[in-house]
């Protein structure tokens, strides 16, 4: 029973993305079909248009395997083994100092506007109450 | 013949991760995980028996059709974790656009100035991204989809083996900078080092991801237009 269950929510995810990439056509965006589906979907969900129920088998099925559906797109790399050796070996070099800089400048830069913020909401509640006050008045 | 072989190369890649994923259930080790030994699995046998890549995408391309609704499900997650999104969105969203600029155009730089060419280039460009994403930006940028797909795995290894490094050398104090770090630049890898942090690291990382997927695939051709412009 469950096993139909996740079956049609799969095919429901399916159609999400169909749409997806329909609307990616019609209007011609530079973003994916399926991230405009993953958008939609999403957009359904905080509205309680499409009740999260619907949609959480399946999804759940999909994400605890999602590695074995990369394995064909990967395995392509059976034409390009050079990489692994000579001037491939430099990608590799480029590719660990670039993820370490996103790492780290992604990491200061969201510390550094969590604590702009955090210092505005620590004023916050002053400022509210005098404009409660205010009200008040009025 | 057509119709069995597409669903012997299906079964094939199934058994295989199958198998894979109880190896790394049971040791628990980094480079166990079934995204990369099924990988090499599946390639050293298709090697070793003479298969083309073209043969046993008969049947992959059945298995890769399903990439489209895997990225559609990624919103469940992303609904499961509003909350941390919305108290948080303005230090994720900016953590995650200033980190994948970053990112992609350093990557793109030194690999244009090493004289890669192009196609090398713009498969460079989505690595942050988490795979089922990245090959579909990768593709429609006129990158190759399976070094996109190789490229994202040593991102993700690089933040899950040398994050513990990184937070030390770097200092990242916060367990929410930890976290969208770890989720921006190695997506699902990432994530499932920021277990390690508590339950602060690991929600942030795992909403990075998803954003870091939406404004990776504006961004991205954005940067590789500037770039080829």
């Amino acid at each position: 029973m469950k096993i139909i269950r996740v079956i049609a929510e799969v095919g429901l995810l399916y159609v999400f993305y169909l749409i997806g990439d329909y609307l990616q056509k019609l209007l011609h965006l530079p973003v994916p079909g399926s991230i405009v589906g993953l958008l939609l979907l999403f957009v359904l969900l905080l509205l309680r248009i499409v009740p999260v129920k619907l949609i959480e088998n399946g999804s759940s099925f999909i994400l605890a395997y999602l590695p074995m559906f990369f394995i064909p797109a990967t395995a392509g790399i059976m034409n390009h083994l050079d990489i692994f050796s000579g001037r491939g070996l430099l990608l590799i070099a480029i590719l660990v100092v670039s993820s370490v800089l996103t790492m780290v400048v992604t990491a200061h830069s969201s510390e550094w506007i969590a604590g702009l913020s955090a210092s505005r909401s620590s004023r916050r509640p002053y400022r509210a109450r005098g404009i409660r006050e205010k009200g008040k008045e009025a | 013949m057509r119709i069995l072989l597409a669903a012997g190369f299906v079964l094939f890649n199934v058994v295989i991760y199958l198998m894979m994923a109880l190896l790394y259930k049971r040791y628990r080790l980094p480079v166990l995980l079934p995204a990369l030994t099924a990988t090499f699995t599946v390639v050293v046998l298709l090697l070793g028996f003479h298969i083309s890549y073209d043969t046993y995408m008969i049947g992959g391309q059945w298995i890769n059709r399903l990439l489209g609704p895997a990225v559609v499900s990624l919103a469940y997650p992303l609904y499961k974790q509003r909350n941390v999104l919305w108290e948080n969105l303005p230090a994720v969203l900016g953590g995650t656009i200033t980190g994948l600029l970053v990112g992609m155009l350093s990557g793109l730089l030194m690999a244009a100035s090493l004289g890669f060419s192009k196609i090398y280039v713009l498969s460079i460009l989505p690595k942050s991204i988490t795979t089922a994403v990245a090959i579909q930006i990768s593709g429609n940028l006129g990158g190759d989809s399976s070094l996109t797909s190789v490229f994202v795995m040593i991102a993700g290894f690089t933040g899950a083996i040398g994050g513990p490094y990184i937070i030390k050398l770097f200092r990242i104090r916060s367990e929410s900078g930890i976290g969208i770090g770890l989720g921006t630049a190695s997506h699902a890898l990432g994530t499932a080092k920021a277990l390690e942090y508590g339950e602060q690291s690991v929600s942030m990382s795992s909403v990075a991801m998803t954003v870091c997927a939406i404004v990776g695939s504006i961004v991205g051709p954005l940067v590789a237009w500037i770039m080829y412009h």
